[in-house]
């Protein structure tokens, strides 16, 4: 009796410990509603209509390395000597130590923003999370929403300030920029963050140019089109967007999951 | 004897060529379910890591039955992306395409033409196939429709940029893209009425 009852707790222990890794030791991090908005966007035409953009949760902060390696870990296809080139560029995850070990060295940056990881790895984190990553009009609508707790009021300056700066040696961790009126964290001036629709067309209509309208964007003497022409950050961010490819990893680029809001 | 001889010889050269990528293990990406699948391929011509064919996502044909962009393999593939309701780019390329079709004169069968919708919502299967026949499409051309999701993933490896505007139209590139026997994208041309000179010497090099 005493030998089953050993057995049985040995079971339930075995389960125990396996569904604990399963889950890893990170808790579930919190997602901020953002509510239902029309969204311009930054280069329209002027018969473009805005979109609507339904109501959906954002993750409070950009996944960090820690919570990545949890992913690599129970995805070993994701991990730095397995995964296809054709998602992930040779520089995917180049800083950490290895396969399942972010480093010794790094260990001030377990919680900072994942950086150098693809498009493919981003969406692939959020589909295992149950989540997707957020379309670019979510992004925007979410990430040009003012800062809360710090002394600028508009974005735009806050993120040219951002851009003048050097680059860190090492990235600062999730939530030590600034905290933006919805409650999401560091939407500006920490990394730059991968969308479902990154590869999107910044034109509108049929386009009769043999090649595509960004011409007009960034080439054509006077960007026309450009609904606030103060907005250069904006402008930087859509011609970033476009220089993307979706295997491409990159040391300022990371990502942070969303989710619809179901209404019942 | 000559004869076994030459089969013997056959059979080697088969095995030299299938020893670089009989056994792989393959990280697929599948927008559908979700999930990373890892699967070992074991059969001789195992899909290169690298083919576009690696999305593993079903499609649904104009005649409304599933499609895989693996089954695309052994010909070389013409890929364009359109959306049929479309007022001017999408019939030129889709032109442009037909145009690359007839030059191609008596080896258009050895080649696949694909079309594939971004408009996952308007783009039925029953849509496609009229505008197959409106475009005199024949039975060389497979028109494709996806979710959101895949057809996404499709243009990011194709590097095809779209976006959909408010009224459910589309803003894209006009881009040709050669897939060769095996789906690596071997060659692409972008804008409409280009020369199609290079794009048509491209796909003779890779029939062979």
């Amino acid at each position: 009796m005493k030998i089953i009852s050993s057995i049985i707790f040995l079971f339930i222990s075995i389960a125990f410990v396996n569904a604990q890794s399963l889950r890893g030791n990170i808790p579930e991090k919190k997602m901020i509603k953002i509510p239902a908005s029309d969204f311009k966007t930054f280069y329209v035409s002027k018969t473009n209509k805005p979109i609507v953009v339904n109501a959906f949760s954002m993750d409070e902060y950009a996944v960090t390395n820690a919570e990545y390696l949890e992913f690599v870990k129970a995805n070993t296809v994701w991990s730095r000597s397995k995964v296809n080139r054709l998602f992930a560029d040779v520089n995917y995850l180049k800083y950490w130590e290895s396969d399942f070990d972010i480093g010794r060295s790094n260990k001030n940056i377990y919680n900072s923003p994942v950086v150098n990881v693809s498009w493919f790895a981003a969406r692939a984190y959020c589909k295992w999370k149950g989540k997707r990553l957020p379309t670019l009009a979510e992004w925007e609508v979410a990430g040009n929403a003012p800062p809360k707790n710090i002394a600028y009021t508009s974005v735009t300056d806050y993120i040219m300030k951002w851009y003048e700066k050097p680059p860190l040696p090492v990235l600062p961790n999730v939530k030590s920029t600034y905290q933006n009126i919805y409650g999401l964290y560091d939407m500006n001036g920490l990394v730059w963050e991968w969308t479902f629709d990154f590869n999107s067309f910044i034109s509108t209509g049929d386009s009769r140019n043999t090649t595509n309208d960004n011409t007009n964007l960034f080439c054509a003497g006077a960007s026309i089109n450009v609904t606030n022409r103060e907005d250069y950050a904006a402008f930087l961010r859509y011609g970033f967007r476009g220089s993307l490819k979706g295997n491409y990893c990159i040391n300022s680029l990371g990502f942070r999951c969303a989710k619809n809001i179901n209404i019942k | 004897m000559k004869k076994y001889s030459a089969f013997f010889l056959a059979i080697a050269l088969f095995y030299s060529c299938k020893n670089g990528n009989n056994t792989s293990i393959n990280n697929t990406v599948s927008a559908d379910s979700g999930s990373t699948k890892q699967t070992i391929e074991k059969k001789a011509n195992a899909i290169s890591a690298q083919s576009i064919f690696m999305l593993a996502d079903t499609f649904k044909t104009q005649h409304n039955n599933n499609f895989v962009l693996a089954s695309l393999e052994g010909k070389p593939t013409v890929v364009g992306m359109i959306f049929t309701n479309c007022g001017y780019a999408c019939p030129r390329l889709t032109s442009d395409m037909k145009n690359i079709a007839d030059r191609l004169k008596a080896n258009r069968g050895k080649v696949n033409f694909l079309l594939v919708s971004f408009d996952s919502e308007r783009d039925t299967p029953a849509q496609l196939q009229k505008f197959a026949k409106q475009m005199e499409l024949d039975s060389a051309w497979i028109l494709l429709h996806g979710s959101d999701e895949t057809v996404r993933t499709l243009s990011v490896l194709l590097n095809v940029q779209f976006e959909k505007d408010a009224e459910g139209n589309f803003s894209h590139s006009n881009l040709i893209t050669v897939l060769d026997k095996q789906g690596l994208l071997s060659f692409q041309k972008e804008g409409l009425e280009a020369d199609h000179a290079e794009t048509l010497a491209k796909i003779n090099e890779l029939m062979n």
